[in-house]
């Protein structure tokens, strides 16, 4: 049985049980932390490897973390932070070329060999993609896991009614977007 | 899907409720526990798997078996020797006493 956060928490403080403690929390929240990024980054390779990082920055970091936030947060917040700073340096690698780095998500979606959809909703990652960064992150973890929006003001540091604006007015792009296509 | 897709085809309008929130994405097979092993090297966590829990007594299966063996083959070399010994003392012995004496032993004995 997985202990609690609260219980992970005092073994992570204990040097000697820090490093079994840290293995649990990697298999506790490896997947949830896996789909934030790989709906932001869309390949499974970029997504294992910013996972990784996300996990080794918050190993790194363990004893800068007092325990103001949960756990959870903490590591939703580092996922996000690395996610956005592998999209940042793609798009400063990409600087030089024609196609912006949604263009070239998009395509290494289509490429990607890990990918199990349908037609349509290939049509809905590429409706995604036509957000700001920002907004993407909201609609994705909105539309797809469904966190509240208190959860996700302490992730992002944004208020919940600016969140809410955001989400709401995803939802329209998206939703112009497949009436733009008919 | 399918009826979505042909709606689409036909250029019907799509709403993002009848797309469902299904994730289109997959991950190689076993993809998380490899991961998991992974962090585990990396921030070097030796977990007491079964497999490790088994070796020492593995080690030491063999070596009892090494012992054994061992103890055979010094047994065998040992008994060998022990006979030959024995005979070489009997053939000494014989050597040491002439005919006539050994003679007079057994007629001395059988006499008795």
């Amino acid at each position: 049985m997985n202990p609690t956060e609260e219980e992970l928490q005092i073994q992570l403080n204990e040097p000697l049980k820090r490093v079994g403690a840290f293995s649990v929390l990697v298999r506790m929240y490896q997947e949830r932390l896996y789909w934030h990024i790989r709906k932001m980054i869309l390949s499974h390779d970029d997504s294992n490897d910013v996972l990784q990082n996300t996990f080794m920055k918050a190993w790194n970091g363990l004893d800068g973390f007092r325990g103001e936030s949960k756990l959870s947060t903490w590591l939703y917040r580092i996922a996000t932070n690395e996610t956005l700073t592998f999209l940042t340096n793609k798009r400063l690698r990409n600087i030089s070329s024609m196609d912006d780095v949604e263009d070239v998500l998009l395509q290494n979606l289509r490429a990607d060999s890990y990918f199990n959809g349908t037609e349509i909703q290939m049509k809905l990652q590429e409706a995604i993609l036509t957000l700001p960064e920002k907004q993407r992150l909201v609609f994705n973890m909105k539309y797809f896991e469904d966190i509240t929006y208190e959860q996700m003001e302490a992730v992002l540091g944004t208020s919940v009614g600016a969140l809410k604006a955001s989400y709401h007015h995803a939802v329209k792009k998206i939703e112009k977007f497949f009436a733009d296509e008919d | 899907m399918n009826s979505q897709t042909n709606r689409m085809k036909d250029n019907k309008h799509i709403s993002l409720d009848e797309i469902g929130k299904e994730l289109p994405f997959c991950v190689p097979d076993n993809y998380f526990n490899q991961f998991a092993i992974q962090i585990d090297e990396q921030i070097g966590y030796k977990s007491v798997t079964t497999k490790k829990f088994l070796k020492p007594w593995m080690y030491m299966a063999a070596m009892f078996v090494g012992v054994l063996l061992m103890g055979q083959v010094f047994y065998t070399v040992y008994q060998n020797n022990t006979t030959k010994n024995a005979e070489n003392y009997e053939l000494y012995v014989l050597s040491q006493v002439d005919e006539t004496s050994l003679m007079d032993y057994y007629v001395d004995e059988s006499v008795k």
